[in-house]
Protein backbone atom coordinates (compact mmCIF):
# COMPACT_ATOMS: atom_id res chain seq x y z
CA UNK A 1 0.00 0.00 0.00
CA UNK A 2 1.45 3.24 -0.93
CA UNK A 3 1.36 6.84 1.14
CA UNK A 4 -0.67 8.31 -1.26
CA UNK A 5 -3.30 5.47 -0.78
CA UNK A 6 -3.54 6.49 2.48
CA UNK A 7 -3.36 10.74 2.25
CA UNK A 8 -6.15 10.30 -0.53
CA UNK A 9 -7.96 7.02 0.99
CA UNK A 10 -11.85 7.55 0.02
CA UNK A 11 -12.49 7.74 4.26
CA UNK A 12 -10.30 10.62 4.57
CA UNK A 13 -12.12 12.76 1.52
CA UNK A 14 -15.20 11.63 3.62
CA UNK A 15 -14.31 12.99 7.38
CA UNK A 16 -12.61 15.88 5.87
CA UNK A 17 -15.84 16.84 4.11
CA UNK A 18 -17.69 16.23 7.14
CA UNK A 19 -15.22 18.21 9.33
CA UNK A 20 -15.55 21.22 6.10
CA UNK A 21 -19.56 20.53 6.55
CA UNK A 22 -19.54 21.56 10.81
CA UNK A 23 -17.19 24.53 10.47
CA UNK A 24 -19.23 26.07 7.43
CA UNK A 25 -22.37 25.44 10.16
CA UNK A 26 -20.43 26.82 12.93
CA UNK A 27 -19.65 30.14 10.53
CA UNK A 28 -22.96 29.95 9.57
CA UNK A 29 -24.41 30.18 13.03
CA UNK A 30 -22.10 33.06 14.01
CA UNK A 31 -23.07 35.02 11.46
CA UNK A 32 -26.75 34.53 11.98
CA UNK A 33 -26.45 35.23 16.05
CA UNK A 34 -24.43 38.65 15.09
CA UNK A 35 -26.78 39.62 11.52
CA UNK A 36 -29.74 39.48 14.05
CA UNK A 37 -27.93 41.91 16.72
CA UNK A 38 -26.32 44.34 14.62
CA UNK A 39 -30.36 44.77 13.37
CA UNK A 40 -31.36 44.95 16.69
CA UNK A 41 -28.03 47.71 17.57
CA UNK A 42 -29.78 49.93 14.20
CA UNK A 43 -27.49 49.14 11.73
CA UNK A 44 -29.51 48.62 8.14
CA UNK A 45 -29.90 46.33 5.57
CA UNK A 46 -27.88 48.42 3.67
CA UNK A 47 -25.28 48.88 5.77
CA UNK A 48 -24.76 45.45 6.35
CA UNK A 49 -24.86 44.40 2.55
CA UNK A 50 -22.04 47.03 2.09
CA UNK A 51 -20.42 45.11 4.73
CA UNK A 52 -20.69 41.42 3.23
CA UNK A 53 -20.01 43.03 -0.69
CA UNK A 54 -16.62 44.21 0.88
CA UNK A 55 -15.98 41.03 2.73
CA UNK A 56 -16.59 38.87 -0.60
CA UNK A 57 -14.46 40.98 -2.92
CA UNK A 58 -11.62 41.67 -0.17
CA UNK A 59 -11.84 37.92 0.24
CA UNK A 60 -11.46 36.13 -3.06
CA UNK A 61 -8.38 37.01 -3.57
CA UNK A 62 -6.47 36.03 -0.75
CA UNK A 63 -8.45 32.30 -1.27
CA UNK A 64 -7.31 31.97 -4.16
CA UNK A 65 -3.44 32.52 -2.57
CA UNK A 66 -4.38 29.41 -0.56
CA UNK A 67 -5.39 26.89 -3.07
CA UNK A 68 -1.84 28.25 -4.99
CA UNK A 69 -0.47 26.39 -1.59
CA UNK A 70 -2.61 23.47 -1.88
CA UNK A 71 -0.80 22.84 -5.09
CA UNK A 72 2.27 22.86 -3.15
CA UNK A 73 1.12 21.07 -0.27
CA UNK A 74 -1.32 18.36 -2.16
CA UNK A 75 1.68 16.23 -3.71
CA UNK A 76 2.92 15.65 -0.35
CA UNK A 77 0.16 14.96 1.61
CA UNK A 78 -2.30 14.10 -0.34
CA UNK A 79 -5.95 16.18 -1.63
CA UNK A 80 -8.32 15.97 1.45
CA UNK A 81 -5.67 16.14 4.42
CA UNK A 82 -4.01 19.56 2.83
CA UNK A 83 -7.68 20.86 2.00
CA UNK A 84 -8.64 20.07 5.44
CA UNK A 85 -5.54 21.75 6.92
CA UNK A 86 -5.77 24.83 4.69
CA UNK A 87 -9.09 25.24 5.61
CA UNK A 88 -8.58 25.18 9.48
CA UNK A 89 -6.37 26.29 11.51
CA UNK A 90 -3.63 26.26 8.55
CA UNK A 91 -1.42 28.62 6.39
CA UNK A 92 0.91 27.42 3.64
CA UNK A 93 3.97 28.56 5.29
CA UNK A 94 2.70 26.41 8.81
CA UNK A 95 1.90 22.90 7.06
CA UNK A 96 4.66 22.56 4.42
CA UNK A 97 6.56 23.43 7.73
CA UNK A 98 4.80 20.76 9.71
CA UNK A 99 5.08 18.55 7.38
CA UNK A 100 8.57 18.41 7.20
CA UNK A 101 9.50 18.43 10.65
CA UNK A 102 7.42 15.59 11.44
CA UNK A 103 8.36 13.77 8.71
CA UNK A 104 12.41 14.42 9.92
CA UNK A 105 11.21 13.65 13.76
CA UNK A 106 10.11 9.87 12.29
CA UNK A 107 14.07 9.60 10.69
CA UNK A 108 13.56 10.78 7.22
CA UNK A 109 15.10 13.19 5.09
CA UNK A 110 11.54 14.78 3.79
CA UNK A 111 8.35 14.37 3.16
CA UNK A 112 8.93 12.96 -0.25
CA UNK A 113 11.33 10.39 1.21
CA UNK A 114 8.71 9.13 3.41
CA UNK A 115 6.38 8.78 -0.06
CA UNK A 116 9.44 7.32 -2.19
CA UNK A 117 9.56 4.76 0.94
CA UNK A 118 5.99 4.04 0.74
CA UNK A 119 6.04 3.68 4.60
CA UNK A 120 2.62 4.68 5.23
CA UNK A 121 3.01 3.86 9.32
CA UNK A 122 4.46 7.60 9.89
CA UNK A 123 1.38 8.86 8.25
CA UNK A 124 -0.40 8.41 11.48
CA UNK A 125 2.75 10.66 13.34
CA UNK A 126 2.57 13.17 11.07
CA UNK A 127 -0.91 13.66 10.92
CA UNK A 128 -1.23 14.13 14.76
CA UNK A 129 1.82 16.78 14.78
CA UNK A 130 0.73 18.61 12.09
CA UNK A 131 -2.51 19.01 14.02
CA UNK A 132 -1.31 19.23 17.75
CA UNK A 133 1.39 21.71 16.65
CA UNK A 134 -0.82 24.36 15.63
CA UNK A 135 -3.63 23.76 18.17
CA UNK A 136 -2.40 26.34 20.73
CA UNK A 137 -4.43 29.45 19.87
CA UNK A 138 -7.44 27.70 19.53
CA UNK A 139 -7.19 26.25 23.24
CA UNK A 140 -5.92 29.54 24.67
CA UNK A 141 -9.14 31.00 23.07
CA UNK A 142 -11.34 29.02 24.91
CA UNK A 143 -10.24 29.80 28.24
CA UNK A 144 -8.88 33.06 27.69
CA UNK A 145 -10.85 35.12 24.85
CA UNK A 146 -14.14 35.79 27.49
CA UNK A 147 -11.91 37.17 29.98
CA UNK A 148 -9.73 39.49 27.45
CA UNK A 149 -12.88 40.94 25.45
CA UNK A 150 -14.87 41.58 28.67
CA UNK A 151 -12.19 42.86 30.83
CA UNK A 152 -11.73 45.15 28.04
CA UNK A 153 -14.98 46.28 27.11
CA UNK A 154 -15.77 46.85 30.93
CA UNK A 155 -12.40 49.05 30.92
CA UNK A 156 -13.59 50.54 27.77
CA UNK A 157 -16.67 51.68 29.44
CA UNK A 158 -15.91 52.50 32.98
CA UNK A 159 -13.05 55.00 31.84
CA UNK A 160 -14.61 56.96 29.52
CA UNK A 161 -11.42 58.99 27.21
CA UNK A 162 -8.98 57.18 28.42
CA UNK A 163 -10.61 53.95 27.56
CA UNK A 164 -11.28 54.79 23.77
CA UNK A 165 -8.14 55.91 23.71
CA UNK A 166 -6.56 52.42 25.01
CA UNK A 167 -8.69 50.42 22.42
CA UNK A 168 -7.51 52.25 19.54
CA UNK A 169 -3.74 51.60 20.80
CA UNK A 170 -4.23 48.03 19.92
CA UNK A 171 -4.91 48.94 15.62
CA UNK A 172 -2.37 51.36 16.07
CA UNK A 173 0.46 48.85 17.59
CA UNK A 174 -0.45 46.99 14.40
CA UNK A 175 -0.07 49.54 12.33
CA UNK A 176 3.31 50.26 14.28
CA UNK A 177 4.41 46.53 13.42
CA UNK A 178 3.05 45.41 10.06
CA UNK A 179 3.68 48.39 7.93
CA UNK A 180 8.02 48.32 8.75
CA UNK A 181 7.65 44.74 8.42
CA UNK A 182 6.91 45.22 5.09
CA UNK A 183 9.04 47.88 4.52
CA UNK A 184 11.92 45.64 5.34
CA UNK A 185 11.18 43.08 3.25
CA UNK A 186 12.50 44.55 0.32
CA UNK A 187 12.11 47.15 -2.32
CA UNK A 188 9.57 45.23 -4.67
CA UNK A 189 7.41 44.97 -1.31
CA UNK A 190 7.99 48.41 -0.51
CA UNK A 191 7.09 49.84 -3.65
CA UNK A 192 3.75 47.41 -3.73
CA UNK A 193 3.38 48.98 -0.59
CA UNK A 194 3.25 52.46 -1.73
CA UNK A 195 1.47 51.83 -4.65
CA UNK A 196 -1.29 50.56 -2.17
CA UNK A 197 -1.15 53.49 0.23
CA UNK A 198 -1.20 55.85 -2.77
CA UNK A 199 -3.98 54.59 -4.32
CA UNK A 200 -5.99 54.45 -0.45
CA UNK A 201 -5.09 57.93 -0.30
CA UNK A 202 -6.14 58.77 -3.57
CA UNK A 203 -9.41 56.71 -3.31
CA UNK A 204 -10.32 58.30 0.14
CA UNK A 205 -9.75 61.95 -1.52
CA UNK A 206 -12.44 61.37 -3.58
CA UNK A 207 -14.55 59.74 -1.43
CA UNK A 208 -14.25 62.65 0.55
CA UNK A 209 -14.66 65.52 -1.68
CA UNK A 210 -17.37 64.09 -4.28
CA UNK A 211 -19.43 61.91 -1.74
CA UNK A 212 -18.37 58.76 -3.07
CA UNK A 213 -20.57 56.17 -1.03
CA UNK A 214 -18.92 53.42 -2.53
CA UNK A 215 -15.80 53.88 -2.60
CA UNK A 216 -15.16 52.91 1.43
CA UNK A 217 -16.97 49.67 0.66
CA UNK A 218 -14.45 48.53 -2.15
CA UNK A 219 -11.57 50.50 -0.81
CA UNK A 220 -9.54 47.59 0.18
CA UNK A 221 -10.57 45.64 -2.16
CA UNK A 222 -8.91 47.71 -4.88
CA UNK A 223 -6.01 48.47 -2.91
CA UNK A 224 -5.17 44.93 -2.95
CA UNK A 225 -5.92 43.83 -6.51
CA UNK A 226 -4.14 47.24 -8.12
CA UNK A 227 -1.32 46.87 -5.20
CA UNK A 228 -0.72 42.86 -6.68
CA UNK A 229 -0.50 43.69 -10.34
CA UNK A 230 1.91 46.57 -9.70
CA UNK A 231 3.63 43.94 -7.72
CA UNK A 232 4.42 41.90 -10.57
CA UNK A 233 5.84 45.29 -12.45
CA UNK A 234 8.44 46.25 -9.33
CA UNK A 235 9.05 42.86 -8.93
CA UNK A 236 10.76 42.43 -12.23
CA UNK A 237 12.49 45.82 -11.83
CA UNK A 238 14.47 45.42 -8.73
CA UNK A 239 14.80 41.54 -8.49
CA UNK B 1 -33.69 45.61 29.20
CA UNK B 2 -31.06 46.51 26.39
CA UNK B 3 -28.03 45.85 28.93
CA UNK B 4 -29.80 42.58 29.61
CA UNK B 5 -30.12 41.71 25.37
CA UNK B 6 -26.31 42.73 25.06
CA UNK B 7 -25.84 40.36 27.63
CA UNK B 8 -27.64 37.55 26.25
CA UNK B 9 -26.04 38.34 22.85
CA UNK B 10 -22.01 38.26 23.82
CA UNK B 11 -23.14 35.04 26.11
CA UNK B 12 -24.41 33.28 23.27
CA UNK B 13 -21.67 34.40 20.86
CA UNK B 14 -19.32 33.18 23.75
CA UNK B 15 -21.07 29.94 23.82
CA UNK B 16 -21.06 29.15 19.99
CA UNK B 17 -17.65 30.04 19.56
CA UNK B 18 -16.11 28.12 22.17
CA UNK B 19 -18.36 24.88 21.25
CA UNK B 20 -16.97 25.49 17.57
CA UNK B 21 -13.74 25.18 18.98
CA UNK B 22 -14.16 22.07 20.96
CA UNK B 23 -15.69 20.64 17.55
CA UNK B 24 -12.87 21.86 15.46
CA UNK B 25 -10.39 20.66 17.75
CA UNK B 26 -12.13 17.04 18.60
CA UNK B 27 -11.87 17.06 14.45
CA UNK B 28 -8.47 17.71 14.34
CA UNK B 29 -7.68 15.20 16.84
CA UNK B 30 -10.06 12.71 15.71
CA UNK B 31 -9.42 12.59 11.70
CA UNK B 32 -5.66 11.35 12.52
CA UNK B 33 -7.38 8.84 15.54
CA UNK B 34 -9.73 7.58 12.54
CA UNK B 35 -7.47 6.83 9.61
CA UNK B 36 -4.56 5.03 12.50
CA UNK B 37 -7.07 3.15 13.65
CA UNK B 38 -8.66 2.04 10.21
CA UNK B 39 -5.19 1.80 8.25
CA UNK B 40 -3.27 0.44 11.86
CA UNK B 41 -0.92 2.82 11.82
CA UNK B 42 -0.90 4.22 15.13
CA UNK B 43 2.26 5.91 16.89
CA UNK B 44 3.55 5.72 20.02
CA UNK B 45 3.43 8.58 22.19
CA UNK B 46 7.23 9.06 22.22
CA UNK B 47 6.39 9.36 18.38
CA UNK B 48 4.18 11.77 18.42
CA UNK B 49 6.20 13.97 21.32
CA UNK B 50 9.08 14.10 19.21
CA UNK B 51 7.29 15.31 16.03
CA UNK B 52 5.18 17.48 18.14
CA UNK B 53 7.97 19.40 20.46
CA UNK B 54 10.17 21.61 17.74
CA UNK B 55 6.62 22.60 16.40
CA UNK B 56 5.41 23.91 20.06
CA UNK B 57 8.82 25.19 20.39
CA UNK B 58 8.09 27.57 17.76
CA UNK B 59 4.28 28.26 17.19
CA UNK B 60 3.48 28.03 21.06
CA UNK B 61 4.87 31.24 21.96
CA UNK B 62 3.19 32.70 18.57
CA UNK B 63 -0.28 31.09 19.76
CA UNK B 64 -0.08 32.76 23.03
CA UNK B 65 0.82 36.04 21.57
CA UNK B 66 -1.80 36.23 18.56
CA UNK B 67 -4.71 35.32 21.62
CA UNK B 68 -3.46 38.64 23.14
CA UNK B 69 -2.73 40.75 20.30
CA UNK B 70 -5.83 40.20 18.02
CA UNK B 71 -8.87 39.18 20.62
CA UNK B 72 -9.08 42.90 21.54
CA UNK B 73 -9.23 43.87 18.13
CA UNK B 74 -11.95 40.69 16.59
CA UNK B 75 -13.36 40.53 19.31
CA UNK B 76 -16.02 37.34 19.69
CA UNK B 77 -14.82 36.70 15.83
CA UNK B 78 -11.92 35.65 17.50
CA UNK B 79 -13.09 32.36 18.43
CA UNK B 80 -14.28 32.05 14.00
CA UNK B 81 -11.00 33.44 12.92
CA UNK B 82 -8.43 30.87 15.32
CA UNK B 83 -10.58 28.40 13.79
CA UNK B 84 -10.03 29.18 10.02
CA UNK B 85 -6.90 30.77 10.18
CA UNK B 86 -5.24 32.92 7.87
CA UNK B 87 -5.46 35.90 10.76
CA UNK B 88 -3.04 38.46 9.75
CA UNK B 89 -3.90 38.46 6.01
CA UNK B 90 -7.84 37.62 6.12
CA UNK B 91 -9.71 38.03 9.42
CA UNK B 92 -8.18 40.79 10.61
CA UNK B 93 -8.11 42.87 7.77
CA UNK B 94 -12.08 42.32 7.15
CA UNK B 95 -12.50 42.74 10.73
CA UNK B 96 -11.31 46.17 10.78
CA UNK B 97 -12.75 47.23 7.09
CA UNK B 98 -15.92 46.33 8.17
CA UNK B 99 -15.57 48.59 11.10
CA UNK B 100 -14.39 51.41 9.10
CA UNK B 101 -17.20 50.56 6.67
CA UNK B 102 -19.82 51.26 9.13
CA UNK B 103 -17.92 53.35 11.68
CA UNK B 104 -18.08 51.12 14.54
CA UNK B 105 -15.34 50.94 17.11
CA UNK B 106 -13.29 48.41 18.15
CA UNK B 107 -14.32 47.57 21.91
CA UNK B 108 -17.89 47.93 21.50
CA UNK B 109 -21.05 45.78 21.30
CA UNK B 110 -21.54 47.05 17.76
CA UNK B 111 -18.22 46.49 16.58
CA UNK B 112 -17.80 43.55 17.87
CA UNK B 113 -20.90 42.02 16.00
CA UNK B 114 -20.17 43.91 12.43
CA UNK B 115 -16.64 42.20 12.98
CA UNK B 116 -18.26 39.02 13.38
CA UNK B 117 -20.75 39.01 10.36
CA UNK B 118 -17.41 39.87 8.44
CA UNK B 119 -15.18 37.13 9.59
CA UNK B 120 -17.93 34.71 9.30
CA UNK B 121 -18.76 35.62 5.99
CA UNK B 122 -15.09 35.47 4.96
CA UNK B 123 -14.90 32.35 6.56
CA UNK B 124 -17.79 30.67 4.39
CA UNK B 125 -16.55 32.07 1.32
CA UNK B 126 -12.64 31.40 1.50
CA UNK B 127 -13.93 27.49 2.41
CA UNK B 128 -16.26 27.81 -0.91
CA UNK B 129 -13.32 28.97 -2.95
CA UNK B 130 -10.85 26.39 -1.93
CA UNK B 131 -13.60 23.57 -1.77
CA UNK B 132 -13.90 24.92 -6.16
CA UNK B 133 -10.19 25.14 -6.42
CA UNK B 134 -10.20 21.85 -4.57
CA UNK B 135 -12.38 20.17 -7.40
CA UNK B 136 -11.06 22.08 -10.24
CA UNK B 137 -6.96 21.53 -8.75
CA UNK B 138 -5.90 20.10 -12.26
CA UNK B 139 -7.79 22.34 -14.76
CA UNK B 140 -6.56 25.38 -12.67
CA UNK B 141 -3.48 24.26 -12.23
CA UNK B 142 -1.46 25.94 -15.40
CA UNK B 143 -3.43 29.33 -14.77
CA UNK B 144 -2.24 29.14 -10.52
CA UNK B 145 1.17 28.17 -12.17
CA UNK B 146 1.36 30.82 -14.17
CA UNK B 147 4.77 32.90 -12.61
CA UNK B 148 3.19 36.45 -12.85
CA UNK B 149 0.30 34.77 -10.32
CA UNK B 150 3.11 33.52 -8.38
CA UNK B 151 4.96 36.64 -8.22
CA UNK B 152 1.63 38.74 -7.32
CA UNK B 153 0.71 36.42 -4.62
CA UNK B 154 4.18 36.84 -3.24
CA UNK B 155 3.23 40.30 -2.60
CA UNK B 156 -0.26 40.03 -1.04
CA UNK B 157 0.17 41.37 2.43
CA UNK B 158 1.86 44.49 1.71
CA UNK B 159 -0.45 45.40 -1.49
CA UNK B 160 -3.01 44.45 0.94
CA UNK B 161 -2.05 46.69 4.67
CA UNK B 162 -1.47 49.53 2.15
CA UNK B 163 -4.86 49.79 1.59
CA UNK B 164 -5.72 48.66 5.08
CA UNK B 165 -3.47 50.20 7.32
CA UNK B 166 -3.52 54.10 5.68
CA UNK B 167 -7.61 54.33 5.80
CA UNK B 168 -7.24 53.53 9.46
CA UNK B 169 -4.42 55.89 10.43
CA UNK B 170 -5.95 58.64 8.68
CA UNK B 171 -9.50 58.11 10.11
CA UNK B 172 -9.06 59.79 13.98
CA UNK B 173 -12.59 58.01 15.07
CA UNK B 174 -12.76 56.40 18.05
CA UNK B 175 -16.05 55.72 18.92
CA UNK B 176 -17.75 59.27 20.44
CA UNK B 177 -14.32 60.33 20.43
CA UNK B 178 -12.54 61.92 17.43
CA UNK B 179 -8.37 61.05 18.48
CA UNK B 180 -6.28 64.84 17.99
CA UNK B 181 -2.73 63.93 17.79
CA UNK B 182 -3.02 60.14 17.12
CA UNK B 183 -0.24 59.12 14.80
CA UNK B 184 2.12 61.32 17.43
CA UNK B 185 1.53 57.70 18.74
CA UNK B 186 3.26 55.61 15.84
CA UNK B 187 6.82 57.00 16.05
CA UNK B 188 7.90 55.29 19.61
CA UNK B 189 6.39 51.94 18.68
CA UNK B 190 7.58 51.78 15.09
CA UNK B 191 11.15 53.18 16.78
CA UNK B 192 11.05 50.08 19.10
CA UNK B 193 10.04 47.74 15.86
CA UNK B 194 12.92 49.04 13.73
CA UNK B 195 15.47 48.67 16.69
CA UNK B 196 14.59 45.43 17.72
CA UNK B 197 14.79 44.26 13.43
CA UNK B 198 18.07 45.86 13.33
CA UNK B 199 19.80 45.06 16.64
CA UNK B 200 18.13 41.67 17.99
CA UNK B 201 16.47 40.00 15.52
CA UNK B 202 14.23 40.55 12.49
CA UNK B 203 10.66 41.10 12.85
CA UNK B 204 9.77 39.68 9.72
CA UNK B 205 7.41 36.78 10.35
CA UNK B 206 7.21 37.11 13.97
CA UNK B 207 5.11 40.16 13.42
CA UNK B 208 2.77 38.27 16.42
CA UNK B 209 5.46 37.76 18.95
CA UNK B 210 6.68 41.67 18.27
CA UNK B 211 2.71 42.93 18.93
CA UNK B 212 3.24 41.53 22.72
CA UNK B 213 6.24 44.71 22.60
CA UNK B 214 4.23 46.69 20.63
CA UNK B 215 0.99 47.20 22.55
CA UNK B 216 2.14 48.09 25.93
CA UNK B 217 4.34 50.51 24.49
CA UNK B 218 1.82 51.86 22.61
CA UNK B 219 -0.49 51.99 25.64
CA UNK B 220 2.01 53.60 27.99
CA UNK B 221 3.00 56.35 25.13
CA UNK B 222 -0.83 57.11 24.68
CA UNK B 223 -0.93 57.65 28.55
CA UNK B 224 1.78 59.87 28.44
CA UNK B 225 0.65 62.11 25.96
CA UNK B 226 -2.64 62.09 26.86
CA UNK B 227 -1.33 62.94 30.11
CA UNK B 228 0.49 66.04 28.90
CA UNK B 229 -2.34 66.91 26.79
CA UNK B 230 -0.04 66.31 23.31
CA UNK B 231 -2.70 63.83 22.36
CA UNK B 232 -6.08 64.66 23.30
CA UNK B 233 -10.55 63.11 23.13
CA UNK B 234 -12.46 65.40 21.26
CA UNK B 235 -16.13 64.40 21.88
CA UNK B 236 -17.41 64.41 18.69
CA UNK B 237 -20.96 65.36 17.39
CA UNK B 238 -22.35 62.90 16.30
CA UNK B 239 -23.84 59.90 18.74
CA UNK B 240 -22.74 56.54 17.94
CA UNK B 241 -24.21 53.53 18.21
CA UNK B 242 -23.05 51.63 21.72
Amino acid sequence: MSTMSVWNSTILYALVIAALLTVVIICAVTMKTAWKRCIELGYTKNQLMAVVKSTSVTTVLPSIAIIIGLFSLAPAIGIPWSWFRLSVIGSVMYELMAAEVSATSVGYESVAAVNAAGDISVIGTMMFSMSIGIIGGIIINIFAGKKIQNGLVTYRSDKGEWGALLMACFSIAMSAVFLPSQFLKGAAATATLLTSSLLAVILLSIQKKYNVKWIGEFLLAICLIVGMVSSVFWHNIFI
Amino acid sequence: METKKSSNYLDKVHRIGRIGSIVSVAFMLGIPAVICTIFDIWPSFSEIVAGVTPLLAIFLPVAISEVFSYTPILGTSSYIAFITGNIMNLKLPVAINAMQIVDATQGTESGDAISAVAVSFSSIITMLIIALGTVMLLPLEPLLSNPNVTIATQYMLPALFGGLFIPQLLNKNAGEYRIEGKNKLLAVPVILVLAVHFFVTSIVGKEGIIMLIAIPVTILIAYILYKKGIVKMVSRVETKKE
